[in-house]
């Protein structure tokens, strides 16, 4: 599996494995802001934070086992440090963010042609493909799959403040 | 809109005000009866469903919510209430239906409150 890079990337570790996105897509990468966890949400989303007066889900791809394969899922998603960035990303008219550490802005990358490139513990489908930087391998993910698989419709909500909605927030 | 601030756990809510009939103290209400961990209670005769932010994670206890009007009420189990205050509708985000795990959601918007930005409730979802 390899892939040719249209622009620069923002990597980053999650779990034990350095994956990628295309730097387009990410607003902004800050420290870990206050997460606030939500009742009744999937089990994946770490919680909601707010980014300029927007409540934005967060991400925990570590509690996703279907992003990984299976034989390597219990390493993978346990052999974290805390993540320490939130990679906050545009995805439609949706902004989403994703948990993350070491990210880093990474450009030039060469494809991983070795034979155990996208032999990893990310399952292929959500892999565009495999880059190398120095001895690192890093995914670079399918973002449409991606998120798709998280639930997360491409136009299906419009980040908004609740002033916005005829709906009174309150609920009454 | 008036919003009462309460806590369970390390959770931190807020609630229409005006959906809160009663906040009952059980230690000090005579007419407040819940058998351990029943989902029904008793209060003044009348019996309400106990209904929980997070089912399966309750907190304390030590106060509970009469939500709702006429025929449609539920007792909701808090730590604390903290105080009552206004907030405005333009700084509550709502939620992305899409992060629910199922149709039960009972919390509908975000809101910045200090250092931790605090979770609105949805007393429909609740009841």
């Amino acid at each position: 599996m390899s892939a040719a890079t249209d622009g620069p990337l923002l990597a980053f570790e999650v779990g034990a494995v350095r994956a990628a996105l295309p730097l387009r897509l990410v607003r902004e990468v800050v420290d870990c802001p206050p997460i606030v966890p939500v009742p009744g949400s999937h089990p994946h989303v770490a919680g909601v934070t707010l980014s300029g007066g927007i409540a934005v889900p967060v991400y925990d791809l570590r509690r996703f086992p279907t992003f990984w394969e299976a034989r390597s899922a219990a390493a993978s998603m346990g052999r974290a440090g805390q993540p320490r960035h939130l990679i906050v990303v545009g995805y439609g008219e949706v902004l989403v963010a994703l948990l993350g550490a070491q990210a880093d802005l990474v450009d030039r990358l060469e494809p991983d042609l070795s034979e155990a490139a996208g032999e990893g513990a990310i399952r292929r489908e959500f892999i565009r493909g495999m880059l190398k930087s120095g001895a690192l391998s890093i995914a670079l993910l399918d973002s449409e799959r991606l998120f798709a698989s998280l639930g997360v419709p491409a136009d299906g909500f419009r980040s908004a403040r609740e002033d916005e909605g005829e709906e009174d927030p309150a609920g009454r | 809109m008036k919003l009462l601030m309460v806590s369970v756990g390390a959770g931190r809510y807020a609630v229409a005000a005006d959906a809160v009939a009663k906040i009952m103290d059980p230690a000090l209400d005579p007419g407040f009866r819940r058998e351990e961990d029943a989902d029904e209670a008793v209060h003044e005769g009348t019996r309400y469903p106990v209904v929980e932010i997070e089912p399966g994670t309750p907190g304390r206890g030590l106060l509970y919510l009469l939500l709702g009007r006429g025929e449609n009420r539920a007792l909701m189990p808090v730590d604390s209430a903290e105080s009552i205050r206004e907030v405005s509708g333009t700084d509550i985000a709502p939620l992305p239906s899409f992060i629910f795990a199922g149709a039960r959601r009972p919390v509908r918007g975000i809101f910045s409150d200090g250092r931790t930005p605090r979770l609105l409730l949805d007393v429909d979802a609740l009841l």
